[in-house]
């Protein structure tokens, strides 16, 4: 025959605590809810800024540069990272990888062809592909090819489309401007040469007129009048733009770091570091609760502990009667649990369709790791409870 | 199973009491079947000797083992399979439940490890007189009749050693020798031992053998 619990259940206290008893359980439900909801909104902030955001698979990508005071002004081998600079900024701390911008040493100019009438003189440059964010497959280029890439900067096109009206010219949209041919034409020591040229993707993060890097080498080797070595302008791959040592080490080089470019990534770190916060508040709260549920349960056993300690005299088991008293309060951790998760279910669907009103970058269910969450923090609970219980039993001993 | 008492002395005890006693600092073994008086003064330590054996306290000195197994240090697991199944005890100062009825009392102690039918409660209960009380919390039963539910709750179990403690401290004779007529019945149903401390022989305990405390 099957031990019954119901013949002992009178003998345990529980009822004249109903206050602080209900007490946790609201703290608990509240804890769990600002938890699930905090992980929700820092998983929607990874989904609507982590498209946009100029870091690739995690991490930042700024630009240096040299600071031009009066002293060195006119004196390039002052003003240019060499070698040995691109040397110390790839074994700067917290650096991953570091590459020149490089930039053409000849003459080019645009011309927008037959369609209307606009040209200008015009800088290339080129980068290590692994630190562009947008490259399309055709963006390469070999020795004999008339028709040469460009990845051209948002900004520019932005700026482009500022100023056109003024001057008579169309305004262009992004998939217009992939789709006009222009020509360049590079000329130095004496030669000449024009290309087709169409802009195959926009970059958020490079400020430039990009080509392939064997276009360059390969103009700069031909047309080339000048011999500098070096570039003014240095891409660094980092896991925190904003890190103290690395800014310590520009700053004593006297480098200048585009912050600009890392805003959008500073603005998204912030918002993760409210929801963090939040989700630490919530775990402070479900700690709480915990405990305030673990004075409860210790005052029960407490009030009981005359008719503990004579089941146990009589032969009751320790280990049965900690589990069956433990498994009284799991229908109400269940119900809690499942009441946040309700809740938090409720606010993100609320979020999703009146906020952001339908945003497919989101998703109105809850995400897989807030219900990790959830079933991790009940069976915490019930753990924590089992062994508190089992642990003042003993004591009864 | 047997029950072994090595050496046992309560450790508050100094050690001359070894010398006038004939269980402090001996060596005794206990078989199931037997029938033990343990005729014991006030203040000679009746009590402490049957709460060490049922492992109540373990402020002494020697060792008790049923069954060839150390009790002193076992684990509460330990003690609790030790109670439900081998060893019962009807205590001096009877520790029930008084805000539970006395069936309910006796029914808890049934229900750990059942040797009789629930409504064995009814037939125990009316032979020792106290069947009109099963629906009363113990807590308004007199002494006596505590007393009697506390033998009752002894006898719910299957046991090879039954301790009993003072148990007829507020019976009348009459009802002392109806309660030991069940319990020598209810013994021999198990073919299990008593160990029985009292003040003085009691002449209706048919002990095969007598020790003084």
């Amino acid at each position: 025959m099957a031990l019954s619990f119901k013949i002992i259940q009178p003998l345990l206290q529980t009822g004249t605590n109903a206050a602080s008893r209900w007490l946790s359980y609201i703290g608990l439900g509240i804890g769990v809810l600002l938890l699930l909801c905090s992980i929700q909104m820092f998983v929607n902030i990874q989904q609507l800024l982590g498209k946009n955001t100029v870091r690739k698979n995690g991490y930042d990508f700024v630009s240096v540069t040299k600071t031009v005071t009066n002293e060195t002004m006119g004196q390039p081998d002052k003003n240019l990272f060499h070698a040995e600079d691109l040397a110390g900024l790839k074994a700067a701390p917290n650096v991953e990888d570091a590459a020149p911008l490089e930039s053409n040493q000849f003459r080019v100019q645009l011309n927008a062809g037959d369609i209307f009438a606009f040209k200008t003189d015009l800088f290339l440059e080129s980068l290590d592909t692994n630190f562009i964010d947008t490259v399309p497959p055709n963006f390469h280029w070999q020795v004999g090819d008339m028709n040469v890439p460009i990845i051209l900067s948002s900004e520019f096109l932005e700026a482009y489309n500022v100023f056109a009206p003024g001057q008579g010219l169309p305004q262009v949209s992004q998939e217009t401007a992939t789709n006009l041919p222009v020509l360049i034409t590079c000329s130095g020591r004496g030669q000449q040469a024009t290309f087709a040229a169409h802009v195959v993707a926009f970059s958020d993060r490079i400020n430039s007129v990009l080509v392939p890097q064997d276009f360059l080498h390969w103009a700069n080797g031909n047309f080339g009048e000048q011999t500098t070595s070096g570039s003014a302008r240095i891409y660094l791959k980092t896991r925190d733009a904003n890190n103290g040592e690395l800014l310590a080490f520009l700053d004593n080089k006297h480098y200048r770091i585009n912050k600009d470019k890392v805003k959008f990534g500073r603005t998204k770190q912030t918002l993760q570091g409210i929801f963090s916060g939040l989700g630490v508040f919530g775990l402070l709260v479900v700690g709480m609760a915990l405990m305030l549920f673990s004075f409860y349960l210790q005052l029960v056993i407490a009030r009981s502990r005359d008719s503990l300690q004579l089941l146990l005299l009589l032969g009751y088991s320790p280990r049965w009667l900690g589990r069956k008293f433990s498994l009284r309060f799991i229908p109400i951790y269940l119900f809690v649990v499942l009441a946040a998760l309700a809740a938090a279910q409720l606010l993100q669907a609320l979020f999703h369709r009146e906020v952001m009103l339908n945003r497919p970058e989101l998703s109105t269910l809850l995400d897989w790791r807030v219900w990790l969450t959830a079933v991790l923090l009940t069976i915490l609970s019930i753990i924590t409870n089992f062994r508190l219980v089992n642990r003042l039993l003993r004591k009864l001993y | 199973m047997q029950l072994n008492i090595s050496q046992l002395l309560p450790t508050y005890f100094d050690e001359g009491r070894k010398d006038i006693s004939e269980i402090w600092g001996k060596e005794l073994t206990f078989e199931r079947g037997e029938l033990v008086k343990i005729v014991a003064p006030s203040g000679s330590g009746k009590t402490s000797l049957m709460h060490f054996l049922y492992g109540l306290r373990q402020d002494y000195k020697g060792t008790i083992s049923y069954g060839g197994k150390a009790i002193k240090g076992m684990e509460p697991e330990g003690f609790a399979g030790l109670r439900k199944d081998s060893v019962s005890i009807v205590l001096q100062d009877l520790r029930l439940f008084p805000t539970q009825t006395v069936f309910s009392n006796i029914n808890i102690k049934r229900q750990l490890n059942p040797y009789h039918p629930e409504e064995k409660i009814r037939e125990l209960a009316e032979r020792l007189g106290i069947g009109s009380k099963l629906s009363s919390l113990c807590g308004t039963c007199s002494y006596g009749e505590q007393q009697r539910v506390a033998i009752i709750r002894a006898l719910m179990q299957p046991f090879d050693f039954l301790l009993l403690d003072e148990p007829f401290s507020h019976l009348d004779n009459r009802n002392s020798e109806r309660a030991m007529e069940l319990m020598l019945e209810e013994t021999r149903l198990r073919g299990a031992a008593i160990l029985f401390a009292d003040l003085e022989r009691v002449e209706f305990f048919p002990f095969t053998r007598l020790y003084h405390l």
